[in-house]
Formats: structure tokens, sequence, C-alpha cells
């Protein structure tokens, strides 16, 4: 499933949540995500999400969009981080 | 699907904050350890032990070629799956002559079938390469490994012949490497060698030993069981991408170096490996598992079939192209 996550945390938590996002996404910009996931590893992204924050206080949005051919990305101004395996 | 990771700029792997961070002179890139099954070193790329230590730990092998696009080696994680019986069983068949005659006969007759299907393909586009097809159907495939072997050179002969009568501009004179002398060999060297290690880290993820091989010879310093696997893929994978990047024109005489020999420069590099990539994740049905599998993955179950075949549960029959 391909995953898009934008989160909107308490300051003292957003580097966490970066940190951990890091390891299974490609980061897009401040505070979006983007990139493909498996079944077992989007349960633990999630479980991972949920033990870092505060439900009461954070919000996290993810977007399952499924597939990569779902959607059309169109950037205007600079694009900061291209997903990119090849460098 | 993980996917894996090229470098063909010059930089340094690092760990940090449980991942993997590219650093090089434009920046730093943050890279998703869980999104990666392999790192292909074409640059000139340092690995910091902490770098090292993770990517062991998780089990993603590192490539590493020199300048010219030759294997050079691999950082290679503690083999994970481990069993003993399969290891005996696959040296066995190997130290038998006739048992790994069978096998090796399958896998020259792979080759040949897939071939010939690529050569019917341009055939059929009205690319005049008739007199090579015959040429190759002739071979008949048997005796022991040498006579094998030497029907598998005349198969892989004609075909390199008929890529005059393919490729649109370039030449193919004969094949040559160390260093090749003509674009389309440097090609080839280049599309072979990442083959190569497609292969061996999909042997990885199973219980075959990468150096008892059965085609090749088992020589040291080398994982020659990818030599095998890879051989019966050649003509899907990496000729069918050359034959697009050359008569497309995605490649050109500005993607070469013209040095001692000729060689990719880093720009037609990357326009390979995309190639190369995106027709690795290609996926087709499979009739006997019933569901899409990638080229990558038909890799996988070569191995399978090759595990099934020395523990006596199936014999072992090359892939060959259905479609």
């Amino acid at each position: 499933m391909y995953l898009l996550i934008v989160y909107d945390v308490d300051v003292n938590r957003v580097n966490k949540v970066n940190k951990f996002l890091k390891m299974y996404l490609h980061w897009r910009q401040n505070s979006v995500f983007e990139g493909e996931v498996s079944i077992s590893q989007f349960k633990k992204l999630k479980s991972g999400l949920k033990d870092i924050t505060n439900e009461d206080k954070d919000s996290i949005l993810i977007y399952n969009l499924k597939d990569r051919k779902n959607f059309k990305l169109e950037v205007i101004g600079i694009e900061k981080n291209p997903i990119e395996l090849i460098l | 699907m993980k996917d894996p990771l090229y470098i063909t700029s010059h930089g340094i792997l690092q760990r940090k904050g449980n991942t993997l961070y590219f650093v090089n002179e434009e920046g730093k890139k943050a890279l998703p350890i869980n999104r990666i099954n392999e790192i292909n070193c074409y640059g000139k790329v340092s690995l910091k032990s902490g770098a090292s230590s993770l990517l062991m730990k998780e089990g993603i092998p590192v490539n590493f070629f020199n300048m010219y696009g030759y294997y050079e080696g691999s950082l290679y994680p503690r083999v994970q799956l481990n069993s003993g019986l399969v290891v005996v069983q696959q040296s066995q068949h190997y130290s038998d002559p006739e048992k790994r005659a069978v096998i090796a006969a399958e896998i020259v007759e792979g080759i040949k079938n897939n071939i010939l299907k690529t050569l019917r393909y341009y055939l059929k586009k009205g690319k005049d390469v008739e007199p090579y097809i015959q040429d190759i159907e002739k071979e008949v495939i048997k005796g022991d490994v040498a006579q094998i072997m030497s029907n598998e050179g005349r198969i892989w002969h004609s075909y390199y012949q008929s890529f005059n009568k393919i490729l649109k501009n370039f030449e193919m004179d004969k094949r040559e490497i160390r260093p090749p002398t003509t674009e389309i060999n440097a090609l080839i060297s280049f599309g072979n060698s990442l083959l190569y290690v497609s292969a061996l880290s999909e042997i990885y993820h199973t219980y075959l030993h990468p150096s008892v091989s059965y085609l090749h010879e088992p020589a040291e310093r080398r994982f020659s069981l990818a030599l095998d696997i890879a051989d019966i893929f050649k003509p899907v994978i990496v000729e069918r991408v050359i034959f697009k990047l050359v008569n497309n024109n995605m490649l050109t005489e500005k993607d070469f170096n013209h040095d001692v020999g000729v060689l990719l420069n880093e720009k037609g590099k990357r326009i390979f490996l995309k190639e190369y990539q995106a027709k690795l994740e290609t996926t087709i049905k499979h009739p006997e598992i019933k569901r899409k599998v990638s080229y990558k993955y038909l890799m996988r179950l070569e191995c399978y079939k090759l595990i099934k075949h020395v523990l006596g549960d199936k014999e072992y029959r090359s892939f060959r192209m259905w479609w």
C-alpha cells in the first residue's frame, strides 16, 4: 500500500515522529512523508506512532492511497526531496 | 516490495536515528531502512561502522563495483537461512557428474529457449534474425558438463552475432570484456554485473549455498550459483533493456566515456539503472502459482525449484518464457 502521512504534533514530539517515520517512508518535506509499505510494516508503523504520540493532543493523518498509480503529484515551487533510490 | 538502492555518486553512508543517511556534497538524504533490500555501490562509497552494523542486523547485503562497473565484492550479512541438509544435497548433486549434467543441461535449455523467444519477437517486428534462430535451434544439448558448456558457448555466440540486425545504432563486433571495447559490450557487461547481484540477493533469501553451482565451475572468490541463475534471465532482462535503450535513442554516444575501452559514464549508468529496475519490477501472471509475480521474483522461484530438485521432491525444470 502507498501511504501519505501528514502530522501536526506537539513540538516536543516532532523530532521523535520524524525520526521514526524516516525508518519506513521517504521524507517529503516538513511533517510530510510518503512511500510504499507492506501490510505488516503498516501495522508496525501505526502502533509505533501510537506509542510515541499523545492521542489527546496530537494529530496524524494517514492517507492510504493503495497504489502509486492512483494519484498524480504536482509540485509548485521547489521540490525539496525527490523520492529516489538511484543516487 | 522492497527495492534496491543504487549509488552512483560519491559519499558516505551513516547511521542516524536507527536509519540510514547518505551524505555527500549536495547534502544529506535520509533513506528508509525498511524499504531497502540491497545496496549497490558504483561510486566511491564509505560505510561508517554504525551503518554497516545496522545493515548486517537488517540483513541487507552491500555490493561494490569498481569504476568499470565490474563486481568487486559484497558485504554479506550473516546467513540467516541455514540448512545443512540442503547444502549437503546441493553439493552431492555437484560432485556426481551425472546429476550435475542433468541440472546443467536444464539450465542451458532455459537459456536457449529464452534466447529463441527474444529473437522470434524481433523476427516478428521485421528484423532479419532468421539464420541465427536456425543456428541456435540446431544445438542439441546433451553429454557431459564440458559438452553442455560448449553448447552454451555456441548459443551465446550466435545470439551476440544477431545484435547487429536488431540494434539501430552501435555495432556489435564480438563480445569483449575487461575492458569492453565497444558501446554494446559495455552495456552487456554492465547489465550482466547488475543481474549477477540481483540473482545473488535472491539466493541469499533461500537455503541454497551461493557458491555451489552446476553449469559454471564453483570457482573460488565467486558466488557462481548466482552466475548460473543469472544466465537464464539475461535474454529476458538485460538484453531487452539494452535493445530498448539503444533503439529508442535513450542512450547515445554522449553517455559513454571513451578512455581505456568504452564505459558508461555516470549519467549513462543512471539511465540504464532506471530502466533495469523498471524491468525487474515488471509483473507477469504466473500460470502455476496463479498470481502476478515480478521478474525479480522469478529468480527466487528458480532457487526454490533447485531446492526441490536436490531434495528429490520435484524434478527441476528451468524457467522458460511462456509469454
